[in-house]
Order: structure tokens, then C-alpha cells, then sequence
């Protein structure tokens, strides 16, 4: 569940304003179009944009979006469950997503002719049927008919959080998560459509750097997970660990395992099932916290098999979901326990990269 | 007379621009239809210059805040 506070939160910063560079454009130009002729038709000034009537079409046309994201997210959920994305698949996913996302970036900031391409061009008879809609019917009809058809114009990051609900592989899990996402992004949506004639040009192209630019960063990142996913030696976060590695002998003493964590209630004795392993020769131990592994780089014994436990301890974020690439090992550790694989010898200088199954949490094994 | 005219509008910034142009041909008489590409900067004119000038449907662009170059 805490992922999908993630993904509001996703929806709240980036997700209403990337949605807005996408869909606001036609959208709410059409809603208030039709807003201010039935405000002009009832002998209202449409500049009077503090006039509650405007909320009401606004608030339908979240509402219907809202709706349709969670329709669609359970159906890409239920299509996750019968074609599981394996770790290999997520991490192309991502990697493509990524350079999407980074590539619409590098669009709006105008880097490059060439980036329009990055832009998806509904299809002529698609944008002409919405806009003939949107002026020719009155009333809630056109607000709720709008926000449904959103979910063909998705902006870059929705489609990304429509990716993630596949890999949830459950259609409860894609709904909640679409719902939390275009739950997140409606109160920017909203804000900006209540007072867009009141937004210049000047500001709205404010609006499309700052999307830009969190595009970018979130392009980036994308991409930097597919790469950990894949267990590619070149990432941002190992390069970040080249930069300032750990000593090898906090390496080697992991204690404490779990560090007090202000977020986290003390977790009670009772419920601790199993005791912590011990680290020994041919025995590795390894936390995974709900802000990644600890320690981040292990050092083990060349040629001999290591048992590697991974220890749980009310972890509910991503970690739990254990992938170490190059070995084919994915495994789903339970909210708190241990779970010990066994890794074939290695040879000396080997590195063995293991990651959540997001990509966002890494670490590695040295063998010497 | 039903006549084709092409333009180049470099100021188009993503494609829901290219979807506001295609707009004006719910709005402007004589026009049977329009095409934009954000794409390839391009807006396509298929209208009845007896009933629409080109000054007039150049005069709509830019009150869309577009600036069309004749191609």
C-alpha cells in the first residue's frame, strides 16, 4: 500500500502536470468553451471565473476520468495476471518508457525538430469526434463524456503508471493503482482548468519547463531502474556507489541490521518469528528495509557456494520483491521473515548485482 | 471555388496545438476541412475561397495566437 501513496504522490507532482501538457490543451479549451457558453447563455459573465457553476463540469469531468483510469487500470491488471512480465521484460519496459519520457522532455524544451516524434498525435478522426462532441452536446453529458475518453490521449508519465499496473499482474492492484495516480493529479488538473483563462501564455509556458524538466528527471530515473532490473554493471545508482563505496568492513558487520525508523513503529518481539541469521564464511546476510538493502555491497569468499539470507522485518515497500538478475532469482520475501538462496561459486572479481523488482533499490555481491 | 492551401506554423508546441487549428473548421464558414501536423509543423486548407478568404482564415490562426507561413 505504500506504493500507491508513491504513486499518488506521482499523480500530485508530476502526473497533473504532465497530463495537463497532454490533455488540457483540447480538453479543457472544449470545457470551457462549453462552460462559459452556458454561463453567457444564462446571462452570466463568463470573466467571472470565481463563479462556483464552474466547479460543477470540472469536478464531473475528474470524476469520469477518474473512473475510467480505475476501469482500464483493472483491465490492465487482469492482462498483467495472464501474460506475467518477467524481471528481463520489466526492465525493457522501463528502459523504453524512460527514453519516451526523456525524449517528450527534450520535445518541450525544444532541444531538437527531431523530438516531436516523441509527441503522440491522436488519430484526425479521433480528436475531431471529441471536439464535435464537446461542442454539440450541453449539459453533464459533455464533461463526463470528456474525461472518459482521456484515457486515449495519456500523457507519457500515465502511461508509465499503465505499464506498472500490467506488472502488478492483478486487476484490483492495476485499479488502485490508476485510481491513486489520476487521483493524485486531479488537483492540479483541477486548479489549473478552474482558472485557465486566468493563466497567460506566459505562465503556461512556465508550466511546460517545469513538466520538462520533471519529465527528464523521471526519464532518467526510468531508464536507471530498467538498467538495475537488467543487471546492467553501468547504472546512475552503481555509479553512485563507485563514487562513495562502503567500507568492507561495515560490509562485513551489518549490524544493526535494522536501524530505527522514525516512520516505523517499534516492531514487537512476540511477532518476530524467526531469530536474525548470523553472517558466517559461506553465509551471507542481508536486510532489505523498506528504503533498500543494507548493506548495499557484500563481500564474499571466491569459489565456494554462499547461502544469502534475505531478512525481512516489516518491510511493505518494493525491496521485498528480491531479483538478482544474472541468476534468474526473483524472489517475493514475506512482509517479515527469512528467505536464504543459494548462489552457485563464483569466481574471483565476479560482481553479482541484485535489485527490487522495481529497479530503484540495488546492491551487489563482490567475490574475492 | 474549392481550393487546397498549405502552411508551415513553426510556433505549434505539442499536438494538442495541431488539434486547436483543426478546430477552426468548426467555426469557419466555407472550410471543408483542416489538417495540422505538430509533427511536421504543417497546416493543410481545404476550403471555398467564395466564401473564405485567405487573409480571413491567416486572421483566425493568429487570433489562436499561430503564426502560418505559406508553404
Amino acid at each position: 500500500m505504500d506504493n500507491l501513496w508513491i504513486v499518488f504522490m506521482t499523480g500530485l507532482t508530476a502526473g497533473g502536470l504532465s497530463c495537463l501538457a497532454v490533455q488540457g490543451g483540447l480538453l479543457t479549451s472544449s470545457l470551457a468553451y462549453q462552460v462559459e457558453s452556458d454561463l453567457t447563455a444564462r446571462g452570466i459573465k463568463p470573466e467571472n471565473h470565481a463563479n462556483p457553476r464552474f466547479a460543477l463540469p470540472i469536478i464531473l469531468f475528474l470524476s469520469a476520468k477518474l473512473a475510467a483510469y480505475s476501469l482500464l487500470g483493472a483491465l490492465l491488471g487482469a492482462l498483467g495476471s495472464v501474460f506475467q512480465l518477467t524481471p528481463l521484460m520489466r526492465a525493457i519496459l522501463l528502459f523504453v518508457i524512460g527514453i519516451f519520457m526523456v525524449g517528450n522532455a527534450l520535445r518541450m524544451l525544444n532541444i531538437h525538430p527531431v523530438f516531436r516524434y516523441f509527441s503522440f498525435e491522436p488519430p484526425a478522426f479521433l480528436s475531431r469526434y471529441i471536439r464535435r462532441k464537446a461542442r454539440n452536446t450541453t449539459g453533464w453529458f459533455t464533461p463526463l463524456f470528456l474525461g472518459t475518453l482521456t484515457i486515449f490521449i495519456p500523457c507519457g508519465i500515465t502511461q508509465s503508471m499503465m505499464a506498472l499496473a500490467i506488472s502488478s499482474g492483478d486487476p484490483v492492484a492495476g485499479a488502485a493503482i490508476l485510481f491513486s495516480f489520476t487521483l493524485g493529479a486531479s488537483p492540479v488538473f483541477f486548479a489549473v482548468a478552474y482558472f485557465a483563462a486566468q493563466l497567460g501564455s506566459r505562465l503556461e509556458r512556465w508550466f511546460i519547463r517545469i513538466v520538462a524538466i520533471v519529465l527528464l528527471v523521471l526519464g532518467i530515473l526510468s531508464i536507471d531502474s530498467g538498467l538495475n532490473l537488467a543487471g546492467s554493471p553501468i547504472s546512475l545508482s552503481r555509479l553512485a556507489r563507485l563514487i562513495a563505496p562502503q567500507s568492507p568492513a561495515a560490509a562485513f558487520n551489518p549490524q544493526p541490521l535494522f536501524p530505527q525508523d522514525p516512520f516505523q513503529p517499534a516492531f514487537p518481539a512476540t511477532e518476530d518469528p524467526a531469530p536474525i541469521p548470523t553472517q558466517g564464511v559461506n553465509s551471507l546476510v542481508l536486510a532489505a528495509l523498506n528504503n533498500g538493502y543494507s548493506p548495499e555491497e557484500l563481500i564474499a569468499p571466491a569459489n565456494q557456494a554462499i547461502m544469502l539470507s534475505v531478512i525481512t522485518k516489516n518491510t511493505l515497500s518494493c525491496s521485498r520483491a528480491f531479483v538478482i538478475p544474472s541468476l534468474q532469482v526473483e524472489e517475493f520475501l514475506p512482509q517479515t521473515g527469512t528467505v536464504v538462496i543459494q548462489i552457485p561459486p563464483q569466481e574471483s572479481g565476479t560482481v553479482i548485482q541484485f535489485t527490487c523488482s522495481m529497479g530503484m533499490y540495488t546492491g551487489e555481491i563482490r567475490f574475492q | 471555388m474549392i481550393i487546397q492551401r498549405i502552411f508551415h506554423v513553426n510556433d505549434m508546441e505539442c499536438s494538442a496545438c495541431a488539434m486547436r487549428l483543426e478546430g477552426l473548421e468548426d467555426i469557419l464558414p466555407g472550410v471543408t476541412q483542416i489538417k495540422a501536423s505538430y509533427h511536421r509543423q504543417r497546416l493543410e486548407i481545404i476550403f471555398d475561397d467564395t466564401v473564405l478568404s485567405e487573409e480571413q482564415f491567416l486572421q483566425a490562426v493568429e487570433s489562436l495566437g499561430y503564426h502560418a507561413q505559406a508553404q
